[in-house]
């Protein structure tokens, strides 16, 4: 059973951008769904239009099971979206911020409260109760931000880009916090990020978006399973001279797909035994200084970088 | 239910801000107290007795353009770092949004005009003769507040910054005050000036007030068509800002 079915969707902003082209996917109830993408993706348009804040130009959207361009007002009840500025009233104390999301969602008072107790706990929000809200931490905004919005209980939650600007120590309790929804409250969970290292942890299903259109989507497995061969790894001490040896590389290997990744080099081949003796080989014949030689998984990001860039390619042609 | 939710959280932003009651009523107070009592003696000469309770009405309305000018700008910070997404994507009725909004800033009116009441009081002057005119007195500044209130949350809605926002909203309060019977009586001005000051809505409903607080009559036939006309620009301004935030949606 899916929680959401797009198909075909676009939209074009009245300034021309099109932000989204034909875009088509599937999330199913009770997973976490991320979709990956470079800024400019056409991803926050995408969650503006799943959210029911946008309308698209064309495509079909059914958000569980109703459509949302006719049954816009039967799906809010049922969703609800942590965006990427965080949306609670400074002016309001915590409780206040929790019972007004409770109250738009016309959930009885005795039950929003009994739910507003639950969630400040395993929320850990109990210590912030008593101080303004205008005070908090990012972090703890952000956390604040997720937990009303979870008051009504939704079905499907979206996040726009939750860990943006956070330091590692909360991203990585942030990454807790939304495995904990899912898998405590069985809240299907749509998020945007482009990190990729948050997508392939925490995710059930990854779609890849590129210039407003969807260039793959399955499980992080499955992603890494399109570059079927592994990879070599060449080690350089610095940046500028893993540049300047890949344009030497690439005329001496021209089949080869290469980037550069920080200080290495990263080269698909078809057969890697045999490509890492010919280019260790061809290293230390030419005398070009490097710090070694590996071979390598290929990670989400590898994958992210070899899709998009075959994108680029097919669209160049 | 979901308009006194809105109301009451924009009520919660107004106290939170006390200091926007403080700035929008500081104008007004101004004439009320300075300009009234310096203006009394050159005005002496036209028959007004009472210069102070003579602007009170003019005042009424210029506290109800500051404190919608206010809403707008509320609105501005709630989409920038309020719940105003959060809100348009909950089971909410636009109505209830736009609604809920302008009694804010009705209620604000309110605040500030039973402030300046109060202050006018000390100055000795009673701008509440009896009970009745007391009655008609709020209907009009609910009537009246409730419409401005309907463009300024149009025009925060439209134009894409609070920079744009003040510049606007300038640009329409300033002519209408000063161009309506706020400052003077009409009755002896000619030409396009007086057709001007009687096309304007607010030379109306300030008569209306003044009949009703300076003079202490009730005519309904004076009342009455005013009460109808702004009643029909609130339903106006209230359909626009309904509108405006409708689109807000279809970019």
């Amino acid at each position: 059973m899916y929680a959401i079915q797009a198909q075909d969707v676009s939209k074009t902003y009245k300034n021309g951008v099109r932000a989204l082209d034909h875009v088509s996917l599937n999330v199913r109830k009770g997973e976490i769904f991320s979709l990956l993408g470079q800024n400019g993706a056409g991803k926050s348009t995408l969650i503006r239009i799943l959210t029911t804040y946008l309308k698209p130009d064309l495509g079909l959207v059914q958000i569980l099971g109703k459509n949302l361009s006719m049954k816009a007002a039967r799906i809010r009840p049922k969703i609800a979206c942590v965006g990427q500025q965080t949306s609670i009233d400074t002016y309001l104390s915590l409780e206040e911020n929790m019972m007004f999301q409770s109250r738009l969602y016309r959930i009885p008072k005795t039950q929003a409260k009994l739910r507003m107790e639950k969630l400040i706990q395993d929320f850990g929000l109990q210590s912030y109760r008593k101080y303004p809200v205008s005070s908090y931490s990012g972090g703890i905004k952000r956390r604040l931000d997720i937990a009303l919005n979870m008051m009504s209980a939704p079905e499907i939650l979206f996040l726009d880009e939750p860990t943006v600007g956070m330091d590692i120590q909360s991203r990585m309790a942030m990454w807790d916090m939304l495995k904990k929804i899912r898998n405590d409250f069985g809240t299907t969970i749509f998020l945007t990020t482009h990190y990729l290292e948050e997508a392939d942890i925490l995710s059930n299903t990854v779609c890849i978006m590129k210039d407003g259109k969807e260039v793959t989507q399955g499980t992080p497995e499955e992603l890494r399973s399109f570059i079927r061969q592994d990879a070599l790894r060449i080690l350089f001490p610095t940046k500028a001279e893993a540049e300047k040896q890949m344009v030497f590389l690439q005329s001496v290997f021209p089949a080869s797909q290469m980037t550069v990744r920080n200080t290495d080099i990263m080269m698909n081949t078809e057969d890697v035994r045999s490509d890492l003796e010919r280019t260790a080989g061809f290293l230390l014949e030419a005398h070009i200084p490097f710090y070694g030689i590996q071979i390598v998984q290929p990670t989400l990001e590898d994958v992210f970088l070899r899709l998009t860039k075959k994108k680029e390619m097919g669209e160049e042609k | 239910m979901s308009t006194a939710t809105i109301f009451y959280r924009n009520v919660k932003w107004r106290f939170h801000n006390a200091f926007t009651i403080v700035i929008t009523i500081l104008q007004p107070l101004l004439w009320l107290v300075l300009y009234s009592t310096v203006a009394e003696g050159t005005m002496a000469g036209t028959g007004i007795e009472n210069y102070t309770a003579f602007i009170f009405p003019g005042l009424i309305v210029l506290v109800s353009f500051s404190a919608s000018s206010s809403n707008g700008i509320m609105n501005y910070l709630m989409k920038a770092d309020g719940s105003f997404y959060r809100v348009l994507i909950a089971p909410v009725r636009r109505s209830s949004i736009v609604l809920g909004q302008l009694l804010e800033a009705v209620c604000c009116t309110f605040v500030e005009v039973g402030i300046m009441t109060v202050i006018s009081l000390l100055f000795f002057v009673n701008v509440l003769p009896n009970f009745p005119s007391l009655l008609l007195m709020v209907l009009l500044v609910a009537l009246t507040a409730f419409f401005m209130a309907g463009i300024s949350y149009s025009v925060s809605l439209v134009l894409p910054n609070e920079v744009l926002y003040e510049t606007v909203m300038n640009a329409i309060v300033l002519p209408i005050f000063f161009l309506s019977s706020a400052l003077f009586p009409a009755d002896g001005l000619q030409g396009i000036l007086k057709t001007i000051i009687y096309l304007n809505p607010f030379t109306h409903v300030i008569n209306a007030l003044r009949s009703v607080i300076f003079y202490g009559t009730i005519d309904f036939r004076t009342v009455a068509p005013v009460a109808v006309l702004f009643l029909l620009l609130g339903v106006g301004s209230f359909s626009w800002a309904l509108y405006c935030l409708k689109k807000e949606t279809r970019l």
